[in-house]
């Protein structure tokens, strides 16, 4: 049997008992699913159905008309506050005038006066903008046909816009969002071991002691390198399998996304997956490896982690350059994107992505190699 | 057999070793003894090749550390100091870990481990998980592991640092045993009545040199002294380091 696989195996005996390392492995694979499903849930709650809004209208004796439309729409005065809700702070208020203005068929004033720059009151102030816009094209339109013009003269242009997108195509940043997480397992699952087996066994003085026996580097490496990787793809399958139960209870049609994970998901998962568990498992034995303890190397990680997390967002968001397609992690998560809208896979880019994210893995198992024959790394003189 | 042969190597700014030479017999107990700072670890990590000398060379039953470690390394076994256990593993695990790492086929391994826990008395501790155990256990788990593979040349670093007495006399008797075997046992130590009472020939070293080398009879008889430690400070011209 080959000393690596010896190594692998004794990695994976002492990984298993070191209930840190199992547990870091799972907490995030069975957390994340969870807080995430609750996420979505709130999200469907914040944006497909928006509740009454309540402000205060001054002067709406003025308009009745107005006060009508806008209660239909589900926009109220705050005098009609039920217990427990709140007004927003917008005030509209409708000028002196406006009645004799509606009845004449002039220009009739109103005004919102609110903090424009508050996150909180943006939505309602554009929800209010959007009502006042309706029911003003409306009265245009009967004081058109009052006059004998058909409203139809100042409509210009008439845009149909035709969606070809799949209903599991919608909702780009929420796939995004869900899928990353997924693929984020694999960074945070092997952590634990990683360090354990790097940092950790210099402090425990046994790298030293394995350094002294008559076995080649590249299986001391290999060995640790698979061992780490396995425990990211165990990450990986458990967090699958939460997520495919957990997020069964998302009612996916009122986000206008849909991420399903059936077989050929998972699949395609594991397999591209399987290029970034061996990357971020040689990243993190590089990292750790330079630190003295294993508190140094936490600490290293953590910093390091936040690199895959950003191109994973820039990803998500879709605000990155084109290039990310190409790249290790944003280049995977494109891929899978495309998986779940139903589309066809870039394979083009997915293969570059792949390569690059192994041509990285060889380097840094070289440059591991290098630390570990390195009389400065390993007794850190 | 261990030969050094003019080993020279500087760490930062210090001449770890400065041209030491010295050998190690077969069949025989060779002590490193100087007092801390002496250059003892730093020799013994440069035969296992994890440091490069400068200058000099160390063999391992003929063969040259630095130009075939991995045949040299075969026939060594180590003891070190700290011991370096795996806390999760039993010592049953953990010696059949290296004996496998050391070249052995798994059921050559097997019956290697079950030989040792036998020699070293440790079956009422073999199967128990390394976490929680006595200096004197572990002890007696990293030494079966040095020896598991039964080396031609063992190499023991402070091996009685931290021992109790009964623990140290376990240590003893398995070198004298391994002694008889006819196996080359090389030590380093700064504690002079370990020394005296095991080895058969001492080196005595200092400012990473080899100041003396000879039976502890042999050095009393060069310095015109009674005692191996009034000896070792004649020779070296101070006892700082030392304990007796």
């Amino acid at each position: 049997m080959a000393a690596w696989i010896k190594i692998y195996k004794k990695e994976m005996k002492d990984a298993i008992r070191d209930r840190r390392s199992v547990m870091a492995a799972l907490s995030y694979s069975i957390g994340t699913p969870l807080i995430m499903c609750i996420l979505f849930i709130a999200m469907i709650d914040k944006f497909s159905s928006p509740s009454a809004l309540y402000l205060t209208i001054e002067n709406s004796q003025q308009a009745p008309e107005l006060m009508r439309h806008l209660q239909s729409k589900d926009i109220f005065s705050k005098d009609a506050l039920p217990e427990g809700k709140s007004a927003k702070a917008i005030t509209l208020t409708i000028d002196d005038g406006y009645l004799y203005a509606m009845q004449h068929g002039e220009l009739a004033t109103l005004s919102i006066t609110a903090d424009f720059s508050n996150d909180n009151l943006r939505s309602s102030i554009r929800r209010l903008q959007r009502e006042l816009r309706s029911f003003s094209r409306e009265v245009a339109a009967l004081r058109l046909i009052v006059r004998g013009v058909s409203p139809e003269v100042i409509r210009v242009l008439d845009v149909q816009a035709k969606d070809t997108a799949k209903p599991e195509a919608k909702g780009g940043f929420i796939i995004g969002v869900a899928i990353f997480m997924m693929i984020y397992a694999v960074f945070i699952s092997g952590m634990n071991l990683a360090i354990d087996t790097s940092a950790g066994e210099r402090e425990r003085n046994s790298l030293a002691l394995m350094l002294s026996l008559p076995i080649r580097v590249s299986d001391l490496v290999v060995g640790k390198l698979l061992a780490v990787s396995s425990f990211a793809l165990f990450g990986l399958c458990m967090i699958l399998l939460v997520s495919k139960i957990a997020y069964a209870y998302v009612p996916w049609q009122e986000l206008g996304a849909n991420v399903i994970i059936d077989g050929r998901f998972a699949l395609y998962m594991l397999l591209f997956s399987f290029p970034l568990a061996l990357l971020a498992a040689s990243m993190q034995l590089f990292v750790s490896f330079m630190a003295k303890t294993f508190k140094e190397a936490q600490s290293y990680l953590t910093i390091v982690l936040i690199l895959p997390m950003g191109m994973a967002m820039v990803t998500g968001y879709d605000i990155g350059p084109d290039m990310l397609r190409w790249l290790p992690v944003s280049g995977q998560q494109k891929a899978l994107m495309e998986v779940v809208k139903g589309n066809a896979l870039p394979w083009d880019s997915l293969l570059m992505a792949t390569a690059i994210t192994l041509l990285l893995t060889g380097l840094l198992v070289g440059a591991l190699m290098k630390l570990l024959s390195s009389e400065k790394t390993v007794f850190s003189l | 057999m261990i030969e050094v042969h003019n080993l020279s190597k500087k760490i930062a700014d210090v001449q770890a070793l400065d041209q030491l030479s010295f050998s190690a017999g077969d069949g025989k107990i060779t002590g490193l003894l100087g007092p801390n700072g002496a250059g003892k670890t730093t020799c013994l990590r440069t035969l296992f090749n994890l440091l490069d000398a400068d200058d000099g060379w160390a063999k391992v039953d003929g063969i040259n550390v630095k130009e075939s470690p991995l045949k040299a390394k075969q026939s060594l076994g180590l003891f070190p100091d700290p011991f370096g256990l795996y806390e999760r593993l039993s010592p049953r695990e953990y010696i059949q870990y290296f004996a496998e790492l050391n070249g052995l086929a798994s059921s050559a391994a097997s019956a290697a481990c079950d030989e040792v826990i036998e020699r070293l008395q440790m079956s009422d501790i073999a199967d128990r998980r390394c976490k929680g155990f006595s200096q004197g256990q572990r002890m007696k788990t990293a030494l079966a592991q040095a020896i598991v593979h039964k080396p031609q040349n063992i190499v023991l670093d402070e091996p009685t640092r931290g021992l109790d007495v009964m623990s140290t006399r376990t240590l003893r008797d398995l070198l004298l045993a391994l002694k008889a075997d006819g196996h080359c046992i090389l030590f380093s130590s700064h504690v002079m009545q370990e020394v005296s009472a095991l080895c058969d020939e001492v080196v005595v070293m200092a400012a990473g040199r080899a100041i003396a080398q000879g039976s502890p009879a042999e050095l009393c008889e060069r310095t015109g002294q009674d005692s191996l430690e009034e000896a070792f400070i004649s020779l070296i011209g101070s006892d700082e380091g030392i304990a007796a």
